[in-house]
């Protein structure tokens, strides 16, 4: 467990410059984008964190509890 | 329940400082983004029912290439019913409808505001977030490092968020010693003040998280992201009793220490056949309540022409409840019955799994450069989304009456605007 971490910076390595700079157009595109609508999906995450006893992936920032 | 209320100068320093921003990157003829968002939350589950309506405004200015500040405000309207007294299906059998519910109007105000610090590869952002409620307190500060490496390819990003909350509870009497004789707070009058009968429990919550985002094709890119969240402090929701034996009714009492780890998955996938990407979400989590969950999310969008987009949205979800949590621990057959020294009747650690179904629309207008929309706009971006999930638990009743309804609906519009 403790190797975790070193395992995945060396996986990252093997990615390195996969991708030239001309071939990223779609890599752009915002339905690539994993959270190109965070903000407009705030609220719906914030609900389903206050129904389900789990948490995670999602970023750290927030505040207040809201646990209705 | 957790009502709040409360000062305004979080709040008001942070639309100053955001509505200095605003005026300085205007004379500047920098960019300015505004915008607001409006989510509304309906579920009717057996015996309750809870409405929400979420708005949200913020604003963000740019006045030089390497600077966004932003600040905003967020609200949570709340009307509905919560159960107030939770009893299982070995007690209620000799009892009449033990399960009383209570009527819940909350109001939640939070203020927050931000800073990024943008380079050619990287970024380091610090924001800190103000909460207000009738009985919870909350002050959040977060900060995030991110750096793009090999020619914008990989992506490593680092955030940490720090909690210091404070949540209200009744004065329990000198008499009772034990949590089994503490009793339940009735409402939040008195709360945050020096009232006699109030007081307040502080709680400490860390949290840590790191990804790693790697494009591996022109069409594949994934993120692999770990979170852990350390929570320390009064958890219990203080107004909610629970029924323990004959004649003994307690307030919930679970443990102040959690420690909580996740790891999530996710890959997208561009499908040039249909224009449109595949992405694909897969979660691990691990809690020291011996919460263990799955969670599977599909979502498939599509660009319909040059400024409209349309997703749909499956969801999967799994857990199991924590260690100490049963439906009854007044007696009766396992898994019914005591758990040792906490007692709850919180539905979110029980046993359950979730599905959802949802779809979202977005259109953008972004005009060529120098351009302007209707004369004075930079970007317009609307956006809507509707989604619907449904709970099954496994063992969680009302006085031993399953909940069979439990159908959450939750929508959002929302408006960007860049000036």
């Amino acid at each position: 467990m403790d190797r975790l971490p070193v395992f995945l910076f060396a996986l990252s390595l093997l990615g390195c410059a996969t991708v030239a700079p001309q071939q990223r157009a779609i890599l752009a595109d915002p339905t690539m984008q994993f959270d190109a609508e965070a903000k407009h999906d705030a609220a719906f995450r914030h609900a389903l964190e206050n129904r389900e006893g789990s948490m995670g992936g999602t970023g750290v920032s927030g505040g207040g509890c809201g646990c209705n | 329940m957790r009502v709040q209320l409360g000062s305004r100068s979080g709040v008001v320093v942070v639309l100053a400082a955001a509505c200095l921003a605003v005026a300085g990157s205007a004379r500047a003829q920098s960019v300015v983004e505004v915008d607001t968002s409006h989510t509304i939350f309906y579920e009717a589950p057996t015996k309750t029912h809870m409405f929400v309506y979420s708005p949200s405004a913020d604003v963000q200015a740019s006045p030089w290439a390497w600077l966004d500040v932003r600040g905003g405000w967020e609200a949570d309207v709340v009307s509905g019913a919560s159960v107030a007294t939770k009893a299982g299906p070995a007690y209620a059998s000799n009892h009449a409808d033990v399960v009383s519910t209570a009527s819940v109007h909350d109001l939640r105000n939070l203020a927050r505001g931000e800073i990024d610090l943008k380079g050619d590869v990287t970024s380091l952002t610090a924001g800190y977030a103000y909460g207000i409620e009738h009985d919870y307190r909350s002050n959040s500060l977060h900060v995030n490092a991110r750096t793009d490496a090999f020619q914008h390819n990989t992506t490593f990003e680092l955030a940490y968020a720090r909690n210091f909350d404070s949540v209200c509870d009744r004065v329990q009497s000198a008499n009772a010693i034990l949590p089994s004789q503490w009793t339940a707070l009735e409402d939040s009058t008195g709360c945050f003040t020096k009232a006699a009968g109030r007081t307040t429990h502080d709680i400490g919550i860390d949290t840590y998280e790191a990804s790693w985002g790697q494009a591996w094709t022109p069409v594949i890119e994934t993120q692999l992201t770990y979170t852990a969240q350390l929570v320390d402090g009064f958890q219990s929701d203080p107004y909610r009793s629970v029924i323990l034996g004959e004649g003994l009714k307690a307030q919930e009492h679970i443990p102040n220490e959690r420690a909580r780890e996740a790891v999530t998955a996710r890959i997208a996938w561009y499908l040039r056949s249909i224009k449109g990407a595949v992405r694909l979400s897969l979660r691990g989590y691990h809690d020291t309540w011996a919460i263990d969950s799955g969670t599977a999310e599909l979502e498939l969008e599509k660009s319909l022409g040059e400024s409209f987009r349309v997703m749909l949205r499956g969801r999967l979800y799994k857990q199991a409840g924590a260690v100490f949590w049963s439906d009854d621990y007044t007696g009766g057959v396992p898994p019914l019955g005591p758990r040792g020294q906490y007692f709850t009747g919180d539905r979110e650690l029980s046993p359950f799994w979730s599905w959802l179904a949802g779809v979202r629309a977005v259109w953008t207008i972004n005009p060529a450069a120098h351009q302007r929309l209707l004369g004075f706009m930079q970007s317009f971006k609307l956006a809507g989304s509707a989604n619907m999930q449904g709970f099954s638990y496994d063992e969680y009743t009302l006085g031993g009456a399953p909940v069979s309804n439990a159908i959450a609906y939750v929508a959002t519009v929302s408006l960007a605007l860049g000036f």
